[in-house]
């Protein structure tokens, strides 16, 4: 081995430094290791369910200390996956029903809340109603200009949410069904682009949730005849109305519980969930069953 | 601990070594063995530490391709009995609903995004390099070398944040839609491979001997011809070097092309109709996919991975073959 030799000085601070690294390497590893406490409740899935389940976890925090909510949003398929096949969450958030595989992995459903998918068009456009049917040949592509449907003539540029998205997953359920999309849509990966996009574009249209329909920056088009208000989503009059959803296992912990009964009570339902822009579901388990 | 004892056995080198045991310190370690009379056992011990630590930091690297590959490959797998080879990368139809998993419109959509990058970006560099070693004056140097090197530092989001908001509505204005597309790509894509273009460019033009400008001066030749006939031809291999990296930079561009190329998972149809590439598409499908649809993700990944070596590799025997005809630095 040559050895060449060195000023002393840089000969220890080099070893003093590949010790410290080494040092920082191994508690950095065993930190991590170390970091799972026991009432951490992981609560991951839907974007759209992101901000009820956030606010509820900080304020359930709030009144019990020694629980804390870590939400995460993944999209309804992943947290499907989380709570039921990798075991990764104690509770998944979905903003559709179980389909397919999803159906035999055991699942309590609780729905959370009402949501209504609206159809957005730049406010400059003079089209104030569409029927279900020329909203699916819009999005199928078969109409392409806006004086097909009543409006100016001005070519029509779809925009399109991409095929993990569970407000896709259900606009697809609501209104597209067997017919399958254009495929010359811009695909966007949240909701915020597609109402900037829609703002900004003066033939555009897409769906967004309808709690994210604020403001003047885009407008949301009645369908048959129905708008996409309050009421009309909650009585599920209006033809894309949804509910969003906590999955949970049998094995339910009692703090996962306790989060899940707070979510469901006047607290959250008549504050995060309203502020969030969706409907409690109240109404509905109420009317119906 | 470790550190303590290193500095204590340092202290007192040469002398006594109480940090070490005792057997070792009553006799001399100097007289131990033959190959060791020059420095003491302490600095033979670190000396050979150090370079055990070099060679495992060395090492990460090696293992980190290799298992990233194995991982890859290893999910790519089911593909072949799940999803079929040829339907996967001879299929032209991508849709997740109908288990349609053909990735031809990816790579198509990679290329065409790639090529037209290269198209603008790779004579901007080149002539920026050119500039840079052979036009500009120290004081011209001194204000374009750190503005190109800078925008190599600009974080790739932050592109495609520009492309969105500032290109996009621009080409959707001019050309209709919402301006996601091809064009709004290449634009923004162009600039962002500049830095690497241009400066491997430029250290190939300065490692040409300035005996052969000089020559070509010396022959009557103008700046014009003396760049063009002389200098262009004897840095060639490196500049080729240059914008095949330049081109790896482009096809594995991922944040900044998702957010401004449309995502469409459709054929190329025209420049300001939205396309997807294979990056894009991997991440949008990755937070939600399983089963085939995992699978086909981790192939496009399994052939990203592939083409990105067949580009390092065309680099490494480009330059292999530059060292034996024995020009360049």
């Amino acid at each position: 081995m040559p050895s060449l030799p060195q000023p002393k000085q840089t000969r220890w601070r080099t070893a003093r430094l590949a010790a410290l690294l080494t040092a920082l390497l191994a508690a950095s590893l065993l930190m991590s290791a170390c970091t799972k406490g026991s009432t951490d409740i992981v609560v991951s899935g839907s974007t759209t369910v992101e901000p009820i389940a956030e606010v509820a976890g900080e304020d359930y925090s709030k009144i019990h200390p020694e629980v804390s909510v870590l939400v995460s949003g993944l999209g309804s398929s992943a947290g499907i996956e989380a709570v039921g096949d990798t075991k990764t969450a104690d509770i998944g958030t979905s903003s559709r029903e179980l389909k397919g595989n999803e159906l035999k992995l055991g699942l309590k459903v609780i729905p959370i809340a009402h949501d209504g998918i609206a159809v957005v068009v730049n406010p400059s456009n003079p089209v104030k109603n569409l029927k279900m049917d020329d909203l699916r040949a819009i999005f199928a592509g078969r109409i392409t200009n806006w004086k097909q449907v009543g409006g100016a003539d001005e070519p029509i540029t779809l925009v399109n949410r991409d095929e993990s998205s569970g407000t896709r997953d259900a606009f697809t359920q609501f209104v597209m069904g067997d017919t399958p999309f254009e495929l010359n849509a811009v695909v966007l990966p949240g909701t915020g682009q597609v109402r900037e996009v829609i703002r900004r574009t003066k033939g555009a249209v897409g769906y967004i949730s309808e709690g994210f329909v604020k403001g003047g920056e885009v407008r949301a088009l009645s369908i048959d005849g129905i708008a996409p208000s309050a009421a009309n989503i909650s009585s599920e009059k209006y033809p894309l109305s949804r509910s969003l959803y906590f999955l949970a296992r049998k094995d339910l912990s009692p703090a996962a519980q306790g989060y899940i009964d707070y979510v469901l009570s006047d607290a959250i339902q008549e504050g995060a969930v309203r502020d969030a822009g969706y409907l409690p579901i109240k109404l509905k388990s109420e009317g119906q069953k | 601990m470790t550190p303590f004892t290193l500095r204590q056995a340092d202290e007192q080198d040469q002398t006594l070594n109480p940090g070490m045991s005792p057997d070792l310190a009553t006799t001399s370690p100097q007289h131990k063995k033959a190959e060791l009379t020059l420095v003491s056992r302490t600095t033979q011990i670190k000396e050979r530490a150090l370079s055990l630590l070099f060679f495992l930091c060395a090492i990460v690297a090696v293992l980190g391709v290799v298992l990233i590959f194995a991982f890859v490959a290893v999910k790519a797998v089911p593909l072949f009995k799940d999803i079929g080879f040829l339907n996967f990368i001879a299929g032209t139809k991508w849709s997740v609903a109908q288990s349609k998993f053909g990735v031809v419109p990816f790579i198509v959509g990679s290329l065409v995004v790639t090529v037209g990058a290269l198209a603008i970006g790779a004579p901007l560099a080149i002539l920026t390099a050119l500039f840079l070693s052979e036009v500009a004056g120290p004081r011209a140097r001194a204000v374009i070398r750190p503005a190109v090197e800078l925008l190599a530092g600009i974080p790739s989001v932050v592109y495609g944040f520009f492309g969105v908001t500032v290109i996009a509505p621009v080409v959707g204005r001019l050309f209709g839609g919402a301006g996601f597309g091809p064009l709004t790509a290449w634009i923004v894509l162009s600039i962002m491979i500049v830095p690497t273009i241009a400066m491997l460019s430029e250290d190939a033009l300065d490692s040409i001997p300035m005996g052969i400008r000089e020559a070509s001066f010396a022959m009557g030749a103008t700046q014009w011809q003396t760049i063009y006939k002389v200098v262009l031809p004897a840095a060639k291999i490196g500049i080729i070097d240059a914008t095949i990296l330049g081109m790896g930079r482009a096809i594995g561009e991922t944040m900044a092309v998702l957010m401004i190329v449309g995502n469409a998972p459709q054929m190329f149809a025209g420049l300001t109709k939205p396309i997807a590439t294979l990056t894009s598409q991997i991440v949008l499908g990755m937070g939600y996919a399983s089963g085939d649809f995992q699978t086909a993700l981790f192939g496009m990944a399994a052939l990203l991975f592939i083409i990105s070596m067949g580009l390092v590799l065309t680099v490494r025997l480009l330059s292999r073959s530059k060292r034996e005809e024995g020009q360049g630095a």
